[in-house]
């Protein structure tokens, strides 16, 4: 038995409702998809064996491996397009049916047109074929979203509103128990046709506080620590061994384009070279990251970021400043949730906005009203991260900065640049990685000229694991992990 | 029971009534008033407006507000207490699930406080054991000092990490080596004010002409102390403990955190944070229903100890 612990309970194990991380972490043990990624973020088959791409990207045809749902019934190609047709369906209400957006008519059908029998259709038992509306480069990436898992229809039609605590996949894992608040226990599914897992159950205990987490892993009751930064040093010094891992994930200060005066660039640049975010990283963060002088974190780049980024020039972002009309600076309002660390963190950035004129009020809020302020445009600037859905860059760029996503979409600065725009309409047809990543680049060195936020780092994760496991490492991207390779 | 207990008992049963409609209006309009929208909850971090209005529109949330509370009102009339938005879970089962642990909690941090305090209490009186008693009112004035945060994770420190005697957290199937820590935590706070109380009892019974009578008549201190001083002793202890209850049974979150208990304090906490309407007006229900039939059993339990309070008794 694999002993975890997470610091949230899931809400739901349904895929077309899990939205937060740890729902779609376990969501993703339990329902296998089409294809999934590897703990590196390389992209395997999991139903599917191997799938072929017509030359003009319209068409994919997915070829099923034998599998079978943790009830024992076989699964075939009729329940994955059960399960697409079903997060496309209006009447679901899937906040995450846009995984499945490139698909022909998917838009229509969601909006309560017609659905479209012949865009996903099975041609046999064992054989699914997909039309897009476009040729979409990152299908495959959304494919292993876990909103995109596979569910057994006859389940979802007796369960019904049960079924997010009561799921049936036909992944490596099968819930046995859910005690809430308490722990999930899963159970090798015995069904399962794939190379592993090695271990028997996974037991993942519901533990809010950090500290307590810290304690039972000391005591020996847990497998696996996510370590804190606060108590990075003390573990760095007592020579226990420490895994990490670069997070696909990316820390900034979002400020309103549209608000004055940052709808001026030369103001938004002004603050980014206000700060001296290597000193932060030390100083505050405990060194548990990299400073951020381009977007698309490091592990999904073909090449490396150029140029030195911002840097620190309190000089120059006060003669900024004053070009742009504001020499005696001005006020602003940076926003943030409830977190001491952020706090922390904040309050260094305010220091230094001081010092080249720029009186930064801290707005503390609470999660639910953070956001809802945020996605409506409400403040002047707010301190995020984003996390990757999918190891990709497209990930990084397009949710983040095309302007039809502003809001809640993923761009909450509102910025809009049209050749931006237009970059990123192209990639998304662009099959060929090489061009693809041209395109982004060009893409990204023009948002960071541009200075939407004021950019931070990307985090380090550090994990503490115990002797008796073998096998495991973080993976790149959360719904990775199947605990496929690890053994006790 | 006699007919005047009866009909002050229906008579407190049916104040209940009109408090109970307050506490449900009452938490629909700050539910209402404070910002923050359930449905950016369940969309998570990308999602488009549409999905937005059709969400709003399957739970409710668009009609207007007098309807919506209409509506609720009928429901907690019908005793439907509706599902979860978030895990789309009944929440009574949720509720069922929970409250039974946050009661077992709550139910040992008050033994606990009552017998340690009234044992501290009681000592500090009685001459022979004073330096301890008064040494243990001391710590016990620390230890109410102590922010419940901080003296968790010591408990922890101490009991698990370093002397591994206890379990570090969770429910553990109720087993009372997990339940002995947070218990203890939770009752830290009230065990001061009850060994005060108690001690301030005593002394104040010590006075009283009885015991005078009784110590007359040549009975032991033992005697005197534990029969005749402890009885007069324990009604404000009663008062204390049972207006505190409440407070245990709600206010055992930071607790109920710190030791990973799944009790339904942090249920409350966690529904308010994601805006998830039913189970927070289901919830804080649920609380105020225990909480008045608590206050209205402490009314009726001070009838048993003390015959001078016990309605209609001057009738006789």
């Amino acid at each position: 038995m694999l002993r975890l612990a997470l610091q949230t309970e899931p809400s739901t194990l349904d895929p077309a409702y899990a939205v937060d991380y740890s729902s779609g972490m376990i969501s993703s043990l339990i329902h296998s998809n089409l294809v999934r990624f590897d703990p590196e973020g390389k992209i395997l088959g999991d139903l599917a064996e191997g799938w072929e791409v017509s030359e003009d990207g319209m068409k994919y045809t997915f070829r099923l491996t034998t599998a079978r749902f943790s009830s024992g019934r076989n699964v075939n190609a009729e329940d994955v397009v059960y399960s697409f047709k079903r997060l496309l369906d209006p009447s679901t209400m899937s906040p995450r049916w846009w995984v499945l957006e490139p698909i022909r008519g998917a838009e229509n059908f969601h909006g309560g047109g017609y659905w479209d029998e012949t865009a996903v259709h099975a041609r046999d038992d064992s054989t699914l074929v997909l039309y897009l509306n476009r040729p979409a480069a990152h299908l495959l990436s959304l494919l292993t979203m876990p909103s995109a898992g596979i569910v057994c229809r006859e389940e979802i039609e007796s369960s019904g509103a049960d079924y997010g605590r009561s799921p049936c996949g036909c992944g490596a894992w099968k819930l046995v128990e859910w005690r809430e608040g308490e722990r999930l226990l899963l159970e090798r599914n015995s069904f399962y046709t794939g190379a592993g897992p090695h271990i028997d159950g996974i037991s993942i205990r519901i533990i809010p506080e950090s500290m307590t987490r810290i304690a039972e892993y000391e005591v020996g009751n847990l497998d696996v620590l996510e370590i804190p930064r606060a108590e990075l040093s003390r573990w760095k010094e007592s020579g226990v061994p420490i895994i990490r891992e670069q997070e696909l994930r990316i820390v900034y200060i979002g400020l309103n384009n549209e608000k004055p005066p940052f709808n001026i660039a030369a103001v938004r640049r002004a603050l980014n070279m206000a700060i001296d975010v290597d000193a932060i990283i030390s100083r505050v963060i405990f060194s548990a990251g990299i400073e951020a002088r381009g977007i698309i974190p490091p592990a999904l780049r073909l090449e490396p970021i150029r140029g030195n980024g911002y840097g620190y020039d309190p000089q120059q972002a006060r003669k900024l400043l004053a070009d742009a009309g504001y020499p005696d600076g001005f006020r602003m309002e940076i926003w943030q949730r409830e977190n001491p660390e952020g706090g922390r963190i904040l309050e260094s950035v305010q220091g230094y906005l001081y010092d080249i004129g720029v009186d930064a009020e801290l707005v503390t809020r609470e999660w639910s009203a953070f956001k809802m302020a945020v996605d409506r445009g409400t403040p002047d600037a707010f301190y995020l991260d984003w996390f990757a859905d999918y190891p990709d860059a497209e990930n990084f760029m397009a949710p983040l900065f095309h302007s039809a996503n502003a809001g809640g979409g993923g761009n909450r600065a509102r910025y809009a640049n049209n050749r931006v725009d237009s970059l990123f309409d192209a990639a998304a047809l662009t099959p060929d990685a090489e061009a693809r990543w041209r395109m982004y680049e060009e893409a990204e060195s023009l948002v960071y000229h541009d200075a939407p936020w004021i950019f931070l780092w990307f985090p380090t994760r550090y994990e503490a694991v115990s002797d008796r496991v073998e096998g495991y490492r973080i993976p790149a991207i959360f719904n990775a992990q199947r605990y496929l390779d690890v053994s006790l | 029971m006699t007919y005047a207990m009866f009909k002050y008992t229906l008579k407190r049963i049916l104040i209940l009534i009109p408090v109970l409609w307050g506490v449900v209006t009452i938490t629909f309009i700050i539910m209402y008033v404070v910002p923050g929208d359930p449905v950016l909850v369940l969309a998570g971090e990308r999602y488009d407006e549409k999905t937005l209005v059709e969400m709003r529109r399957d739970l409710g949330l668009d009609k207007p507000l007098h309807m919506q509370y209409l509506d609720y009102l009928g429901r907690v009339v019908r005793l439907d207490l509706g599902r979860s938005f978030v895990t789309r879970r009944p929440v009574a089962a949720s509720i069922a699930e929970r409250f039974p642990k946050t009661l077992v909690l709550a139910a040992s941090a008050m033994v606990l406080a009552v017998v340690i305090g009234v044992s501290i209490g009681g000592l500090a009186v009685y001459n022979r054991f004073a330096w301890l008693g008064n040494s243990l009112m001391t710590l016990s004035l620390i230890g109410v000092s102590i922010p419940v945060f901080w003296l968790g994770l010591l408990l922890i420190n101490i009991f698990s990490v370093r002397l591994s005697l206890l379990p570090p957290s969770g429910y553990g199937g109720g087993s009372l080596a997990h339940l002995l820590l947070p218990a203890l935590t939770l009752s830290f706070a009230s065990m001061a004010t009850v060994a005060r109380v108690t001690r301030s009892g005593f002394i104040d019974a010590a006075g009283e002409d009885f015991i005078r009578t009784a110590r007359a008549k040549g009975m032991g201190e033992i005697v005197i102390i534990g029969k005749h001083a402890f009885r007069n002793a324990l009604i404000p202890v009663i008062t204390i403990v049972g207006t505190d209850f409440g407070s245990y049974l709600s206010g055992s979150v930071l607790t109920e955190s710190i030791f990973g208990w799944p009790g339904l304090g942090r249920l409350i906490v966690q529904s308010i944070m994601k805006r998830d309407f039913p189970v927070i007006q289901g919830a804080v229900l649920f609380m105020a229903v225990v909480f008045v039939v608590v206050n209205l059993l402490v009314d009726l339990c001070y009838g048993i100890i003390d015959p001078r309070v016990r309605v209609g008794s001057g009738r006789k």
